[in-house]
């Protein structure tokens, strides 16, 4: 109630949703007064980066303050020098001020690998997968033997049949798609091959 | 290394009219070699050409013998395929040439109009630049190679395949004559002016996949379904990766962008011939070192990721781990994450994505062009110590070769 009270005392054009559309384009864009001119200064009056200021070298020197990129790739990085290389020697090895084992991985826990299977269990997977490829999937297994399902397709392999229905399978559900899903699906495929391009 | 003498072996690849004379040579051979100009065309000057002649000594009118004379020039010269030898002198076209390409003035013009005829517009080796563009193509590739060896000691073998093609492959070449101002003559023929790039076109609707007899030296290329590795490719295909093909028929076309790269690998071995090693090399560095190539754009990586963790484990590095450095709106609809590769402390590479995989991926990338882009420092070519007074050589850095996986 107390909004609608207020509300008429405002100038008008403070208040763009009660003009009609047309006048959009002029009421848009903010406007600088001389009432407002002191406000608008002080909030574009930011602090240049320290390496711009007075400093106390006496001495000419340059500021060098690339804008942020990323590195270039013909920079290569100290471990990768031959141990034949000056270059090692060279660069003076800074404390570098992050530490790499404190900052946060990009999966949330990564998995602990355990090294548990013996020659049995893998001779045991391949005999079940072969045996019920239907029950015995890579996911279904890798949870019996608390492995990965990676590591399911790196001991063993699909029977044929299976790989012929899965095949069908998935075309009968790649039929169902219209033209937006489907090309948005070719672009998706398209933009991941182009990151190994570095495009 | 001293140099070679020219005249003792150059004789093979030249003409006797376009060999460099000195008075020593000329006095030894010419008594028993004649001269390019004054060897016979392939049809023998027939004796009425020489009556006319010597009638038109017998006429008093100067005009009338001018227009003779002219007239029984044009026409020998309709009787030979390309542009006789002394029509070189009198080609404003070929002089712009040599002095705009700064040509050591020891090239004569002769051996420049004879770079500039290819073998389909004149058959007789002795006329055409076949012999000068294998000379020019062998040195093209072996500086190039030696260069991106030894600059970038770690490049798999794709990536030197592509930039290999992309210094000297014919596409390059012949966009290099264009930029030369080489013009094309609509058809090949004696009255020509030598200023201008000679060859018989390919017919339209000509297979060029086809158009070619005999074969290549790698055994089963019929078969469709045979993996090509790459290392095969060293033994049984060209310096670009792609599979030798088997010469051209007699008296077929060409295509004008490889009668173009022909020319100009015609051009180089001619430098070479009359002016040198040194020359040559200056010549190269001119105009193919110069381009402007940024190898980092010709990777393609399927899984860097893998590549990665195999590199580090073959280097006995710590396995490489993915960290955010940095992220913004992750809850947005355009997030950027900045996520770097660590193996142990040490940043590897850095890429930005808008997923936490793309910036993984690229990441990766990063990390794995700077082990293949490693330059070693002072960078010198074994063709350097051609020179005289070349400082011994170290030798180069070797690596141990890319990552399989």
């Amino acid at each position: 109630m107390a909004t609608s009270i207020i509300a008429p005392k405002r100038p008008f054009v403070a208040l763009p949703f009660l003009l009609p559309s047309w006048t959009d384009a002029l009421a848009s864009g903010s406007r600088r007064y001389q009432s407002s001119y002191r406000r608008t200064k002080q909030r574009l009056r930011v602090k240049p980066d320290a390496s711009f200021g007075p400093s106390s070298q006496t001495h000419d020197h340059i500021i060098h303050n690339p804008p942020s990129s990323a590195p270039s790739v013909y920079h290569t990085p100290n471990k990768f020098l031959p141990a034949s290389d000056v270059r090692r020697a060279m660069r003076t090895e800074k404390p570098s001020t992050t530490d790499a084992n404190a900052l946060p991985g990009v999966y949330k826990t990564e998995a602990e690998r355990k090294y548990h299977l013996n020659p049995s269990d893998i001779e045991e997977i391949r005999t079940l997968r072969l045996a019920d490829p239907m029950i015995w999937s890579r996911h279904k297994l890798a949870k019996r033997f608390e492995c990965s399902p990676l590591f399911i397709a790196m001991v063993c392999e699909a029977s044929p049949e299976k790989k012929q229905i899965q095949k069908q399978v998935l075309e009968a559900v790649q039929s169902r798609w219209g033209p937006k899903r489907r090309m948005a699906r070719e672009d998706r495929q398209l933009r991941r091959e182009a990151w190994g391009r570095d495009e | 290394m001293k140099r070679l003498q020219l005249q003792r072996w150059s004789s093979t690849v030249l003409s006797p009219r376009a060999r460099t004379s000195n008075k020593l040579h000329q006095h030894l051979y010419s008594a028993s070699l004649r001269h390019q100009s004054t060897v016979a065309p392939l049809q023998t000057e027939s004796p009425t050409q020489n009556v006319i002649e010597d009638a038109s000594l017998d006429l008093e009118d100067p005009e009338l013998k001018l227009r003779l004379d002219s007239v029984h020039k044009r026409k020998s010269q309709l009787k030979y395929p390309s542009p006789p030898v002394n029509a070189a002198a009198e080609s404003a076209k070929l002089a712009a040439l040599h002095a705009r390409l700064y040509l050591p003035s020891r090239l004569p013009l002769e051996t420049l109009a004879r770079t500039l005829v290819d073998v389909s517009a004149d058959p007789n080796a002795d006329f055409n630049n076949e012999s000068l563009a294998t000379l020019g193509h062998d040195l093209l590739t072996y500086y190039t190679s030696e260069h991106l060896l030894a600059t970038y000691p770690r490049l798999p073998l794709t990536v030197i395949f592509a930039a290999m093609y992309a210094y000297v492959g014919p596409k390059t070449l012949a966009a290099m004559s264009k930029e030369w101002g080489v013009d094309v003559a609509s058809l090949p023929g004696g009255e020509v002016d030598p200023g201008f790039l000679q060859f018989k076109r390919v017919e339209p609707g000509t297979d060029l996949s086809k158009a070619t007899k005999g074969k290549g030296p790698r055994p089963y290329a019929e078969a469709k379904n045979w993996r090509k590795t790459v290392t095969s490719k060293i033994f049984y295909d060209d310096e670009f990766g792609d599979p030798i093909k088997g010469s051209n028929e007699a008296g077929a076309g060409v295509p004008d962008e490889l009668a173009r790269a022909t020319a100009v690998r015609a051009l180089m071995g001619a430098i070479y011939l009359h002016s040198g090693r040194p020359a040559a090399k200056l010549f190269f560095q001119q105009h193919v070192l110069s381009r402007s190539l940024n190898i980092s754009q010709l990777f393609n990586f399927s899984q860097p990721a893998r590549d990665l963790t195999r590199l580090c484990a073959r280097e006995n590095f710590e396995k490489p781990v993915a960290k955010i450095i940095s992220e913004t709106g992750r809850l947005s609809r355009h997030p950027v994450f900045v996520v770097g590769i660590f193996s142990g402390q040490d940043k590897l590479g850095e890429g930005a994505g808008a997923s936490l995989l793309e910036a993984r991926e690229r990441a990766a990338l990063a990390a794995l062009k700077g082990w293949y882009l490693y330059s070693p420092l002072n960078v010198r070519v074994p063709s350097s110590m051609e020179e005289e007074g070349a400082a011994p050589w170290k030798p180069a850095y070797v690596d141990l070769g890319e990552v399989i996986s």
